[in-house]
Order: structure tokens, then C-alpha cells, then sequence
């Protein structure tokens, strides 16, 4: 049962890996990238707008988990974050975009107050530094960062470990904002090193959010690459092959950099964070005032689709639409076929991921897991732009391109990618006593399975499920690629009616996008739910 | 310097975990506590350390020089404390285990102070090694010399000799009740163990919730 793992997974993520750099062996395609006029203040753009969002995340996250932790608001903050996770970049992207722009929702709450009877000359979304969208970036990276260092803090072991040496610093006169400093942070920061460097690579690459978001002249290189891609020319293509692995290498050698910075640092830091003991304590309400920010900006986010998605007319500056019309969301009941295809294809994704997992860790011993999960790393880290194009030149090969199972393969890489991640720790974790105990009542291995293990594994069985349906339903790049025109998913609806100009359709098209991941987790959380209450 | 609990209990949900005792422990003195495990012995020194987790709570006052220390930070008491487990910080050297203890101030004279404390407990030139690099003893040795650096004081002992085997225990507890003494700071040493307290020194039991004298 180990196969169908390495079949749908681990064989097709290497073909794509070697695929994706296909274009690298073309010369031709690099010199036409090394004189592309936009190549340097493009890449320039790339990394700045990367690494700025993933700094800000950075440092977010951190005043939010740590504030949390010594003010007891964890629980609160974890299930607050799980939403905030399910809500696809796009639809982030676009609400958000409808939040900020010069007729937006922020626009028309402040104009009684200057008078306004026409929108700002405010240039917010697609503005030219890409501020808005490192803003984006940095709020919905935000939130990946505080799940994973939630991870971290949630286990029980590591938890009373963190318990213990802060009563042990605060003996010594530490207080909270020396303890995180000096004593928990330095032991976080190697376990973030994997969170942190996928946000770094989405953020330097990322395509669907900068569409709708990122500046335009020049665009970001991602753009670029992702223009030359979906260009009819040959040697454009193959220029953007090169571009994408050119991205990837630059953010790649800028990562390098950054962390043999940090690495020779490390002596530095350490002395200053042993220089003695302090008093200060974290500022809890800034933490806070963050989380409420986030907060926020996702209820602001929605409900601003909600309104557009009916209202027609919403004329500056009315706060509210003048009235409401059913009309976008009869548009979308007129064509289903983008929604039914990513509902099929994302249940089949979570489901195909599921029955793969399962038999793979069923039938194999834990340390064959490390080249999976390495690949998965891999996977999740690189660009989408260089991993679409391995997918797309692999299913091409195939002659799978334009076909239904070419598009759920494209889908399936990356839930099967993400649901290991979440599902190895805890399904390896479970105790051994328990089969032990069950054989000594004669119990078969189908009956154990079933009515010990997975209600045991309930609840890390039905996220990963929920997780690898939310990452399947958000793809766009790999998806616009191998469907190659044949198929439309919601993502691409979304992308093509976020460049129009029918706000309302793409305002219920993002909330098309959003509204059955939620779904899933809320059902997920509910099958996982404790069956009794906890003392 | 001298600790004083007046009226001092604990209670579990609102119910009396540990009836509420007084007691003075002087300057050099060491007073032995004990009681099985789950009678909130521990519990008790989170309590005066100001680290008690809800639902349990405290009732009553503690006093440090007569001031009390309710409603202080856990930071600002000046309370020492040595576990089961040493608990030094796995990403510091020894040397900086320790330095992150000792005073703001010179850096120089902060290393000296560091080396010195060192060569005490007998590990000398030990500053750049690992933790885990060390013995179960020897890094339980450096755990008590980082508490003592940051000069509490009132230190409390949680049964800090019970992961040590037979031999090194003995030795371990004389060492540490001579630094102690030599400091005079007022110590409470909570323990199952009635050998783990020190020769002719106090010792009080937790039986049913209730703190006798033995």
C-alpha cells in the first residue's frame, strides 16, 4: 500500500523537478532574459516586496504568539487562526484589494469626515512599490507563521518545557520580554527555518495575489515570468522557463545570504541576550491590538464582498449600497461549471491524499518517510511559477495536458505535499501500547484499524483532509496551466473577473472562492470534535 | 533577609488544598518540608515564587524582610529555585547559562565573575562546553551556582538531589547547603526523602492537608 503514495506523489514531484528545469539547458532562452528590459528592476522589485513582507510576518507573528503565550490567550488565538488559514490568497487578495482602493470600503468610511464626494486620487492597490501588496502579503503570512509557531508551542512536552525555564528565568529576575528574547526565541528560530523560508519563496514569486494587487510598471518579476508563460510564442515561453528558474535562484541565494548573516550574528546576539538580568515586560496590549488588526482586516475583507456581491450599483461615497440585487449571484448559478470542477476535483485531491497517506504510513517504517517529506519541503518551497511549468512540461510529455486527470494531478502534488507535512508527526506519534493491548484481545488488524487507530487519529486525520481540500481548491498557477484553456476552475474565473470591471461577479466569485473551504474546516473541527467534555 | 509565611495556604477550585500554616524560616536556615507526591508541596514553593497556575490559588501572605511579596511579579521577588531537573538552557553554553544571571555591568568583570564561580563548584575552564555535554551532576551543580548568582533572597529547593544516584546525592547536598549557608540565605527544601534534609534542621510534614511539625 505503499505505491499509490510513491505512484501519484513522490515519482511525479521528481519528473517535475527535473522538468521544471527543462528551459535551463536552453541558451537562446537565457540571453533573451539577459537582455529583457525589465529583468532588473523587476527581480529588484521581487525580492524587496518579498522580503519585506516576510520580515513584517516575522516580526507580527512573534508579538502576536508571544503576547498571547504570557497573557493565556493561545486558545483563543488558535481558533481564530484555522479561518484565517482556509480563506484562499486570491479571495484575501480581492477583498482586501475592495478594502483599499480609492472607492473602497476604507475610502467611504473616512469620507464624511473629509467631505468627499469623489473617490481619492489615492493610488492603493497596483500602486508602484507594490505596498499594498507586501500589506497583503504580510497579513495573510502573518497568519501561516502563527500557525506554525502554535505548532511549535502546542505540544505538550514543549509547552512544559517553556513553562518550566521561564519560571526558572523569571527566579533569575527576567522578565517576559527578556525571556522571549534571550530564552525562547533562539530555540524557536531553528524549528520556524522551514515555515520561514516557504513564506519567503511565496512571497517573492507569488502570482495570483500580485495580479490583483502588485504594481504594474514594472511588474514583479513573477509577472513577468508568468506573462512570458502564458504567451503564444515559443521562445517566450522558454525565456520564462529560465526567468522562473532564475527567480528561484536569486530568492534562493538571498535566503543563503540572509541566514549565513544571521549564522555569524549568532555570537553577537548571544552575548547581548546573556548580558544580565531585566525587568521589561512584553507590551501585551500591542500584541493584541495586532491580532485584533488581523482580525480586522478579514472581517472587513468579507464583508465588504458580501456587500459587492449584491449591489449592482454602490455608488462614492455611500456606505451601504442603495439596494440589493440578486444579479451576480444568478450569473454564477448560470455557470457552473468552474465551481463544480473545483469541488470535484479538491474533494477527489483530499480524498486520493488521504487513501495514499494512510497506506503509505500503514506499510512503511517511519524513517522512510524522510526523502517524502524532504520532497514535499521541496515542493511547497519552490516558486509555483517553476513548479506549474515542471508540471506542465511533465504532463505534456505525458500528453495529459488539457485533460481531466492532467488537471487533478496538478491539483494532487501539492494537497498530497501539504497533508503530509501536517499528518506524519501525529500519525507516527501514536502510541505502540495500543496495538499491543488491542492484539491481547484477539482483535484483527482491519478491526483495530478501524475502531481503535483512526477514531483515535480523528482530529489530525480530518485537518490534513481539510487542509489538502483548501490547498487544492486555491491553486491557480498550475491549474491555468495544464488546463490550458480547456478547464476553468474557480481561481481562474476569479483572476480573469478580478482584471474586468463587474465588481460585483468577482466580488461572489471570491466568495465562491472562500466559502467551502471554511466549510470544510468547520466540518472537520466538528466530526473531530471531543465526543466528551474535558474536566 | 528571612522568609515569613503568615496565614499561608493553598486552595484547589476554592477548597483547601493546604490548611493555612505560619511559618519563619531565618537567615542560613534550611527547613526540610515533605509529603507524598500530588500534596501540593510544590505547588506551595510556586506560590511564594509567584508562578501558581490557575485553579490552583493561594490565601494568606509571604513576606520577604517583612515586606510582603503578594501581588510582585515572579521576577522582581528575588526568588531562587532548583528543580528535579537543572532546566540550563539547552541553546547557551555553561558560561552563558551563567551570565545570564549575573548582574548588568562590565563585561569583564561579569566573565571574571562567571570563571570564578566556575572554579566553586570545580569546573573550572567548563564556560564554552554544551550542557548536554556534561554529567547529571555537574550540570545540576552549575543549575545551583546560576541561581545563587542572581543573588536571591530566599531560594527554594523542589527536590533538586532525586535524580542523582546514591553516590553523587550526598556529596551534592552537602555542597549545596554549605554554599547556602555560607550566603545565609533562608531556604525551603521540599523532598520525600527525610535523608535529602540537612542534620539537625527543621522539618515540617504535609499529612491530609495539614503542615505539622515533626
Amino acid at each position: 500500500m505503499a505505491l499509490p503514495l510513491f505512484l501519484i506523489f513522490v515519482l511525479p514531484v521528481l519528473a517535475v523537478l527535473l522538468f521544471m528545469l527543462q528551459d535551463t539547458t536552453s541558451l537562446a532562452a537565457w540571453a533573451a532574459l539577459v537582455v529583457h528590459t525589465q529583468l532588473v528592476k523587476s527581480l529588484g522589485l521581487s525580492l524587496a516586496t518579498g522580503g519585506a513582507a516576510t520580515i513584517i510576518a516575522i516580526f507580527i507573528s512573534i508579538l502576536i504568539v508571544s503576547t498571547a503565550f504570557e497573557g493565556g490567550r493561545l486558545p483563543g488565538v488558535s481558533r481564530g487562526v484555522g479561518p484565517m488559514l482556509a480563506v484562499p490568497h486570491l479571495a484575501f487578495a480581492i477583498g482586501f484589494s475592495f478594502v483599499i482602493m480609492p472607492s473602497g470600503l476604507l475610502a467611504r468610511m473616512v469620507a464624511p469626515l473629509f467631505g468627499w464626494v469623489v473617490p481619492p486620487a489615492w493610488v492603493t492597490s497596483h500602486d508602484p512599490y507594490g505596498v499594498a501588496l507586501v500589506v497583503a502579503l504580510a497579513v495573510k503570512e502573518s497568519g501561516f507563521l502563527v500557525f506554525a509557531l502554535l505548532g511549535l508551542l502546542a505540544r505538550e512536552d514543549a509547552r512544559q518545557s517553556f513553562m518550566s525555564q521561564r519560571a526558572v528565568a523569571q527566579s533569575l529576575g527576567h522578565g517576559s520580554f527578556s525571556i522571549w528574547l534571550s530564552v525562547f526565541l533562539p530555540q524557536l528560530a531553528d524549528l520556524m527555518l522551514w515555515p520561514v523560508v516557504i513564506v519567503f519563496f511565496y512571497a517573492t514569486s507569488v502570482v495570483d495575489m500580485a495580479l490583483v494587487l502588485g504594481p504594474t510598471e514594472p511588474p514583479t518579476f513573477a509577472m513577468v515570468v508568468w506573462s512570458d508563460l502564458g504567451s503564444s510564442n515559443l521562445d517566450h515561453n522558454a525565456r520564462g522557463g529560465a526567468g522562473a528558474v532564475l527567480l528561484t535562484l536569486v530568492s534562493g541565494a538571498f535566503l543563503f545570504a540572509a541566514f549565513t548573516l544571521l549564522y555569524f550574528a549568532k555570537a553577537a546576539f548571544m552575548r547581548f541576550a546573556t548580558r544580565g538580568p531585566a525587568l521589561g515586560t512584553l507590551p501585551l496590549w500591542l500584541g493584541l491590538a495586532k491580532w485584533r488588526g488581523l482580525e480586522m482586516v478579514y472581517v472587513a475583507g468579507v464583508g465588504v464582498l458580501m456587500l459587492l456581491s449584491f449591489a449592482p450599483l454602490w455608488p462614492f461615497p455611500e456606505l451601504l449600497p442603495p439596494r440589493v440585487s440578486a444579479a451576480a449571484w444568478s450569473q454564477v448559478m448560470a455557470r457552473p461549471e468552474a465551481s463544480v470542477a473545483s469541488l470535484v476535483v479538491a474533494g477527489l485531491s483530499s480524498l486520493i491524499g488521504i487513501v495514499a497517506l494512510i497506506g503509505w504510513f500503514e506499510t512503511r517504517r517511519e524513517r522512510d518517510d524522510r526523502l517524502v517529506v524532504l520532497v514535499s519541503l521541496v515542493f511547497l518551497a519552490l516558486p509555483s511559477v517553476l513548479t506549474g511549468l515542471g508540471q506542465y512540461r511533465l504532463l505534456l510529455h505525458l500528453d495529459l495536458v488539457a485533460t481531466a486527470p492532467g488537471l487533478l494531478l496538478a491539483h494532487v502534488l501539492p494537497s498530497i505535499a501539504y497533508m503530509m507535512i501536517l499528518l506524519r508527526a501525529p500519525y507516527r506519534a501514536f502510541g505502540e501500547h495500543w496495538r499491543v493491548a488491542t492484539q491481547g484481545l484477539g482483535t484483527s488488524r482491519a478491526a483495530f484499524l478501524w475502531r481503535v487507530k483512526w477514531p483515535l487519529l480523528k482530529g489530525p486525520i480530518a485537518s490534513a483532509m481539510a487542509v489538502g481540500f483548501a490547498v487544492s481548491f486555491a491553486q491557480y498557477v498550475p491549474a491555468q496551466l495544464v488546463s490550458a484553456g480547456r478547464f476553468t476552475t474557480l481561481p481562474i474565473e476569479a483572476v480573469t473577473l478580478a482584471s474586468g470591471g463587474n465588481r460585483s461577479l468577482t466580488a461572489a466569485f471570491a466568495l465562491l472562492l472562500m466559502v467551502p473551504p471554511l466549510l470544510v474546516f468547520g466540518a472537520a473541527a466538528w466530526w473531530a470534535r471531543p465526543r466528551w467534555r474535558q474536566a | 533577609m528571612s522568609l515569613g509565611l503568615t496565614d499561608f495556604g493553598l486552595t484547589l477550585r476554592g477548597r483547601s488544598l493546604v490548611a493555612a500554616f505560619n511559618l519563619r524560616v531565618a537567615n542560613g536556615e534550611i527547613v526540610t518540608l515533605m509529603g507524598p507526591s500530588g500534596c501540593g508541596k510544590s505547588s506551595l514553593l510556586s506560590a511564594i515564587a509567584g508562578t501558581l497556575q490557575a485553579p490552583l490559588a493561594m490565601v494568606g501572605d509571604v513576606q520577604l524582610k517583612s515586606a510582603s511579596l503578594v501581588g510582585v511579579a515572579p521576577e522582581r521577588r528575588r526568588v531562587g529555585r532548583l528543580f528535579q531537573d537543572d532546566f540550563l538552557f539547552p541553546h547557551m553554553s555553561v558560561g552563558e547559562n551563567l551570565l545570564f544571571a549575573i548582574a548588568r555591568g562590565e563585561h569583564h568583570a561579569r566573565v571574571a565573575k562567571m570563571k570564578a564561580a566556575l572554579r566553586d563548584i570545580g569546573l573550572e575552564g567548563f564556560e564554552g562546553r554544551g550542557p548536554h555535554t556534561l554529567s547529571g551532576g555537574q550540570r545540576q551543580r552549575v543549575s545551583l551556582m546560576r541561581s545563587l548568582l542572581a543573588e536571591p533572597q530566599v531560594m527554594l529547593l523542589d527536590e533538586p538531589f532525586n535524580k542523582l544516584d546514591n553516590a553523587l546525592r550526598g556529596t551534592m547536598r552537602s555542597s549545596t547547603f554549605d554554599l547556602l549557608n555560607q550566603r545565609g540565605t533562608p531556604t525551603l527544601l521540599v523532598t520525600h526523602d527525610v535523608t535529602d534534609s540537612p542534620r539537625g534542621g527543621r522539618v515540617l510534614k504535609i499529612e491530609n492537608g495539614e503542615v505539622k511539625d515533626v
